[in-house]
Formats: C-alpha cells, sequence, structure tokens
C-alpha cells in the first residue's frame, strides 16, 4: 500500500476511535490515538499475514502489550478489514466481541489477554524462541508503552531475548511521554532509555512514531541486523492526530463529548 | 477470638437521606485523621493516585507519598522497606494488580515478614466490569485467606471504612482491605463501632438468612425488602471483617433459618460462600446452603457492573429470585 493510502487508514483509524470511545462513554483515546501510525504502519504494510488467516502458523504475530490501548487496535482490525466493522458497535457491551481489554477467545488476531501491564514482552519473547526452535520464518512485534516500561517483568525477558538472541522479535516503544497520572519523567524517570535498551543487547532505532514513512524505515532497518532482539524507540505524541487532545495527562481515559467529536473530525478532515 | 456468640446487632434502619458516599473519600479523611493523630504514615501508590483519589491529600502532605510508577511488585516491596524504617505504610491500587502481580511480595514481605503494611485494594471484585477479567478481582478474599498473619477487611460503607482505617493504623501488622470504588448509601449510624472479627447483623429474619460482603451487602438488604413485602421474613449478615471472624457468633447467626444464602462480588471458592460452608458444616447447622458469585473455575464476564451482577444473580432481583426458587423446591 503506498505512503498516502496509509497515511488515508490512519485517519479513518482515528475518526473511529474518537466515535467508538465516545458512543461506549468510555476508553483510553490518548494511548489510542498515540499508538494509530504504529498499528497501521503495522497491520497493512509490515506484517506478513498469509490468508489474512488468523490461524495460518506462519502468520507474524503482533502482541498489544499496552491492551488498554485496544480500540486502537480493533480500529485498525475493521480498516485493515480483518475484524467486522460492525463489532465496534458492541463494544464494551455485555460480553461482546470487543470488550475493554484484548480477549484471544473473542478476537481474531489477538495473541494474548492483555490488559494487566508488562505481560507483552515475556510472552513475545516465548513466541519467538518457540519459532527459533523450531525454524519457523514467523517474526513477533510487540507493542509497549512508555509508562509500562516501569514494569519489571519487561526488563527480564529484555535479558532473556537479548541471550537468546531473538532477532525475529521487535519492541515498539510506544515513547509518548505521558502515563497514567503524568510524565513518566515525573512519576519515576526512564531515561536515558536509548541507553538502557542498548546495554541490554538490543539493536535500536529511533523513529517519529506518528510519521508513517519514518516508521516504515524504522522497520526496514531492523531487518539489517541479525543476531540481537530489535527495539523502535517510536516518539509519539499522547492523542496525535487531535489538538486539543494531544499531549494531555487527562486524555488517558477521557472520552470526547459530541461537541468535541464534531471539532474533531473537522481537523481530521482538513 | 472470644467464643461468646454475643456480637452486637447493629441498627437496622438506616440512616434516611444519607447521600451515597465514595469509600476512598473515608480513606483519604482517615489518612488525614491519622497523622493529625500523630501515625507516621506513608502512603504508597503505583501510578494509582488518580484511583485512589489521592490528590488532596498528596497537596498536603507531599512528604508522605511514594509514587513508585507501573511497578506494583516494587509497591509492595518499598511498602515494606518502608515499614522496616519505621513508617506506617499504606498502599492503594487497583485490587487485580496488588493481588496478582504482587502476590509474592505480599506473601513474604508483608504477611510471613509480618510487616506493619496496610493494603489496600481498589476496586476489587468486576467493579472494572468492561475492562475484562485483567482488572477484575475475583479471587483476593480467597488468596489472602491463603497467606498467614494479615486481617482481611471489607467494608460496606463510608462509615464502617473509616472505623476500619481507624483500626488498622491502631494494629500492628499487615492489614487488607477491600475497598470498593461504587457510591453507597450509609447503612450505619454514625455512631457505630466496627467490631473486629464481628459479623454485623443488619436485620433480623426468620425463613432465611443472607450473608453478604462489601458493596453487595447492599443487593442484599434491597433483597430482603423485596422479600419482606412477599411476606418473605429475610434475615441480613453483613461479614466485614472476614479475618478474623468470630465463627461461633457466625453460626449462631445463622442457626435461626432453614436456609442460607451467600452473596459476594467474588468467585464463589474460596471467598465468603466458602467460609459459611465451612462454620455450617462444623456446627452441623445441617441448613440449606445458596452460594451466589461467579462459580467456581469461571472467569466473570466482561460489560456493564450492574449487566455482570445480573448475569450471576448477584443483584437483588437475583437473589430474591433464588430465595424463592429454594423455598418452593423446599416446599
Ligand atoms: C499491571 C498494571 N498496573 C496498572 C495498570 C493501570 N494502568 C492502565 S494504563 C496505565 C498507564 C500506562 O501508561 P503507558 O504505558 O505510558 O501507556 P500510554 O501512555 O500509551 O497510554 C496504567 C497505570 C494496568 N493496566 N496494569
Ligand atoms: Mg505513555
Amino acid at each position: 500500500m503506498d505512503i498516502a493510502s496509509l497515511q488515508n487508514a490512519a485517519r479513518t483509524v482515528r475518526k473511529t476511535i474518537l466515535r467508538t470511545n465516545a458512543r461506549a462513554g468510555q476508553g483510553h483515546t490518548g494511548g489510542d490515538l498515540s499508538e494509530t501510525d504504529i498499528l497501521v504502519t503495522l497491520f497493512l504494510h509490515v506484517l506478513n499475514l498469509p490468508g489474512r488467516d488468523p490461524q495460518n502458523p506462519d502468520r507474524d504475530r503482533f502482541i498489544l502489550s499496552k491492551g488498554h490501548g485496544v480500540c486502537g487496535l480493533y480500529s485498525t482490525l475493521a480498516t485493515a478489514g480483518l475484524i467486522d466493522a460492525a463489532w465496534l458497535d458492541d463494544y464494551l457491551t455485555f460480553d461482546s466481541h470487543t470488550p475493554g481489554h484484548p480477549v484471544r477467545q473473542k478476537t481474531p488476531f489477538v495473541e494474548l489477554n492483555t490488559g494487566a501491564l508488562g505481560h507483552g514482552l515475556p510472552v513475545a519473547t516465548g513466541l519467538a524462541l518457540a519459532a527459533k526452535r523450531q525454524n519457523r520464518s514467523y517474526r513477533v512485534y510487540v507493542l509497549v508503552g512508555d509508562g509500562e516500561l516501569q514494569e519489571g517483568s519487561n526488563w527480564e525477558s529484555a535479558m532473556t531475548a537479548a541471550h537468546y538472541d531473538l532477532d525475529n522479535l521487535t519492541v515498539i516503544v510506544d515513547r509518548n511521554t505521558l502515563q497514567l497520572a503524568d510524565r513518566t519523567e515525573s512519576i519515576v524517570g526512564l531515561e536515558p532509555l536509548a541507553d538502557k535498551w542498548r546495554a541490554f543487547g538490543f539493536d535500536l532505532h529511533e523513529a517519529r512514531g506518528n510519521d508513517i514513512p519514518d516508521l516504515i524505515r524504522a522497520f526496514e532497518a531492523t531487518r539489517t541486523v541479525a543476531g540481537k532482539p530489535h527495539v523502535i524507540l517510536a516518539h509519539t505524541r499522547k492523542g496525535a492526530g487531535v489538538s486539543f487532545i494531544e499531549d494531555r495527562a487527562e486524555w488517558h481515559h477521557r472520552i470526547p463529548t459530541t461537541e468535541e467529536l464534531e471539532r474533531a473530525y473537522a481537523e481530521l478532515e482538513s | 477470638m472470644t467464643a461468646a456468640p454475643t456480637a452486637p446487632t447493629n441498627a437496622t434502619t438506616a440512616p434516611t437521606e444519607t447521600p451515597a458516599q465514595d469509600l476512598r473519600q473515608s480513606m483519604i479523611d482517615a489518612f488525614f485523621q491519622a497523622v493529625d493523630d500523630g501515625v507516621n504514615l506513608a502512603v504508597v501508590v503505583s501510578d494509582s493516585t488518580s484511583t485512589a483519589k489521592l490528590a488532596p491529600f498528596q497537596a498536603a502532605h507531599p512528604e508522605r507519598v511514594v509514587n513508585v510508577g507501573i511497578a506494583e511488585q516494587s509497591l509492595v516491596g518499598v511498602a515494606a522497606g518502608l515499614s522496616l524504617g519505621g513508617y506506617v505504610p499504606v498502599t492503594a491500587n487497583a485490587a487485580p494488580f496488588l493481588v496478582a502481580r504482587a502476590n509474592e511480595q505480599v506473601k513474604n514481605d508483608v504477611c510471613y515478614s509480618n510487616t506493619n503494611v496496610k493494603l489496600v485494594g481498589l476496586n476489587a471484585g468486576v467493579a472494572y466490569g468492561p475492562l475484562g477479567s485483567t482488572h477484575h478481582a475475583i479471587d483476593d478474599l480467597s488468596i489472602m485467606q491463603g497467606f498467614g498473619t494479615i486481617q482481611i477487611l471489607a467494608p460496606s460503607d463510608a462509615v464502617e471504612a473509616r472505623r476500619m482505617f481507624a483500626h488498622a493504623f491502631a494494629h500492628e501488622g499487615p492489614v487488607y482491605i477491600r475497598l470498593d470504588n461504587a457510591k453507597l448509601p450509609v447503612l450505619h449510624e454514625d455512631g457505630y463501632r466496627f467490631t473486629l472479627g464481628e459479623p454485623d447483623r443488619l436485620r433480623e429474619g426468620a425463613a432465611v438468612t443472607l450473608v453478604a460482603v462489601g458493596s453487595v451487602v447492599h443487593e442484599a438488604v434491597a433483597a430482603a425488602d423485596a422479600l419482606a413485602a412477599k411476606g418473605v421474613d429475610a434475615g441480613v449478615v453483613s461479614v466485614p471483617s472476614i479475618r478474623p471472624l468470630n465463627r461461633p457468633a457466625l453460626a449462631h447467626m445463622l442457626r435461626a433459618a432453614p436456609l442460607v444464602v451467600t452473596v459476594e462480588e467474588h468467585s464463589v471458592h474460596g471467598g465468603l460462600g466458602s467460609l459459611v460452608a465451612e462454620i455450617m458444616a462444623e456446627n452441623a447447622l445441617g441448613s440449606r446452603l445458596i452460594r451466589i458469585g461467579i462459580p467456581d473455575g469461571q472467569f466473570a464476564k466482561t460489560g456493564p457492573r450492574a449487566a455482570i451482577r445480573a448475569y450471576y444473580g448477584l443483584d437483588s432481583a437475583g437473589i430474591l429470585r433464588e430465595v424463592q426458587n429454594a423455598r418452593a423446591t423446599v416446599a
């Protein structure tokens, strides 16, 4: 897919996120918008999904470790035609296909039931190790929040992934500098974050995380390095794409009012 | 515990026109009070300041708040360290991440080491309804009962929550408080004294005894009202103190009725229902027991909390239905 089509898809995903959260009356708008360009790049460009079959054993695997960004995932899957768009109407309703965190028994292409932070990377490490040991060609991608990196479990498996030379594993960090209540650097600082990943033995790439061409460049760069797990430090803006939502802590779990929804749509369409 | 089955019966009439109150406000009030009383308090959170509604306390006493980031194992470990260093630490974060994520820290650093840490499990049960099982805590009472030393408490209203926190700060040793985020009407008179270990008889009733814990006590009270309207004399007992528990006192309260129904927003395995079953068996009560909760071996459904309660019969309508069905089959 060409760049303009990907960017267009990202606009559709953003509108879907805003509309779906607004209708449900609950959601994680900031984190959904922050990750949108990463998910669109992955699902519409990077991931190898043979036959678009969620059961195909050779499919690339994606794990949304920051599971609260689930509406971003559903909106991307719907825009990519990988799930029924009508399921979004049931977002958060009783026993629906689209609950408030990813559930693999409910939604295709969800590989793990996330929502408790700090679980994606350990499981992705196991999944990548399984591919290595069994000579399978699939790659494993995991998206983590930056605040999420305060969970020690990430760093335990970062050591393991490097120890086993898992170059079929790529971590993407949604580095929006905000967590639930405040800036990461005022709660418990992560910097120097790039140095940390390098020190843990990762092949590190930085990217503008709301810039699809730059993300594509970074994903391609990871393919040129063998023998190490990869990490893309994606510098994003929480709430990216809508000026009055961007970079504001309160939008972690705020949802747009009807009037805000209209203004957001106008911005995205201009 | 003394064996005397003479627990006081608390007022059965709710003070009228008390607005529903957020139990977290009682917690924050208790924090302020503790500091005023000279308790060397440290409040430890894991990016959960808003979950705990901590802002006013943090503004007043920033030097008494520690935010460890999104790191629950560290939350509990740091709290244990603060207590060894002379503080009275209280942790406040979402119950699922406390109980599940920091399980070994709770076990070893708090319970086994018997450090003076108070653990508050916020929004337990299925309070986080649509967010799913990662965010539900339907196992906290069970897991905490698996550990030694720790006291396990669950208030049903703001008055009781205030008394419970006062107890926790006065007591030297681990305490777990399961604290709901629902705005709950007040069941107890202002003069109510929370007595550690005592079951709290809210209604007398000869036909059936409803036994409940935490916020679903209100569903039980509403069900008792509905049953009364149908001429069925239903008693209600709240169990705010899961451990310690005056078992003879509870057995005594259960002796009267031929039917006992437990109500908990928790797995029926290992929580209140299991506890009541033990007590009934050990005291050879011989009456019928129905346990309402999340069935054994299942995760709860996802969806709005009220819909989940309705699905499992945990709302007043469901309790009413169970009681009527049971009475129909007995008769
Ligand atoms: C183990 C665990 N602890 C706490 C939470 C509550 N929580 C949900 S989202 C969030 C903040 C996440 O921040 P970040 O990882 O930076 O994500 P983003 O900024 O992309 O939304 C927190 C603390 C959780 N879901 N899981
Ligand atoms: Mg973030």
